[in-house]
């Protein structure tokens, strides 16, 4: 009954993240990251600063270390694959062996 | 048994969900929704070849970009108990909130009567007044002033208050 009566606004609490910077991957393998500037139900996004990571050009579905700067954007929630924060977010060697 | 059901009495428990891309995400359950719409805690990342592997604090996976969802098994002894109270899903009449004041006139149909409206306000005279009660206001002034002869007084009205 709680998941059928907040239906109106998401699960996804991006008011702490506002003036944080935070990674988002998009359907079709883009991933940026930026600062969180505002956000609205459908999860759209405006992200300032923005930094977009150079997808390998044989496999679009994963990306390089590489960047390129974009800006202020707006990131349309349909599209919106994941969302975390960068802080806390850290590459690591094989967990499970 | 339900698969949002199951999912929400995941909710706590270590999960594994894969997406379309791939990529793996195992974690905490922290919350979801009938969108299957989750947050997790606690997360690894696995890329699509499970060579590279990423601590995630927390995140948020939008529900239509999941391939599956692997619970532990323990799940299933709890979601029966759920299952009991669970009360079905009846979705809302879409007009619930709009006409809730005027009880009679359900019966007529909801869907129609809106179009009806429309219809008789370039058809019928008597119409006007069932349209003065009508929720929709604003449109069925703005039908009228072009169809009917009152409204050429409103128009009237309006440019002499222009000229004043």
């Amino acid at each position: 009954m709680t998941s059928l009566s907040n239906k109106k606004e998401s699960i996804l609490d991006l008011q702490k993240f506002l003036g944080k910077e935070i990674l988002v991957k998009f359907t079709g393998g883009r991933e940026v990251q930026g600062i969180l500037k505002g956000y609205d139900q459908l999860v759209n996004i405006t992200l300032d600063r923005t930094e977009e990571f150079i997808r390998d050009p044989q496999d679009p579905l994963t990306v390089t270390e590489q960047k390129r700067y974009l800006g202020l954007v707006v990131c349309r929630g349909s599209s919106v694959m994941m969302v975390c924060p960068t802080e806390g977010c850290q590459q690591i060697e094989n967990p499970y062996v | 048994m339900l698969p949002l059901s199951l999912l929400r009495t995941g909710q706590g428990h270590q999960i594994m969900v894969e997406l379309k891309n791939g990529e793996t995400y195992n974690g905490v359950l922290v919350n979801c929704d009938n969108w299957m719409n989750i947050n997790l805690k606690n997360v690894v990342r696995t890329s699509k070849d499970s060579d590279k592997f990423w601590k995630v604090e927390t995140c948020y996976i939008r529900g239509n970009t999941i391939k599956y969802i692997s619970v532990p098994d323990e799940i299933i002894d709890l979601v029966v108990e759920e299952e009991q109270t669970f009360k079905p899903y009846i979705p809302k009449t879409y007009d619930n909130s709009s006409s809730s004041k005027d009880s009679s006139p359900r019966g007529r149909g909801r869907g129609d009567s809106s179009r009806g409206r429309g219809d008789s306000s370039r058809g019928r005279g008597e119409s006007t007044e069932y349209r003065g009660r009508g929720g929709t206001r604003t449109r069925g002034r703005g039908d009228s002033s072009r169809g009917r002869g009152e409204s050429s007084e409103y128009r009237g009205r309006g440019r002499g208050r222009g000229t004043q």
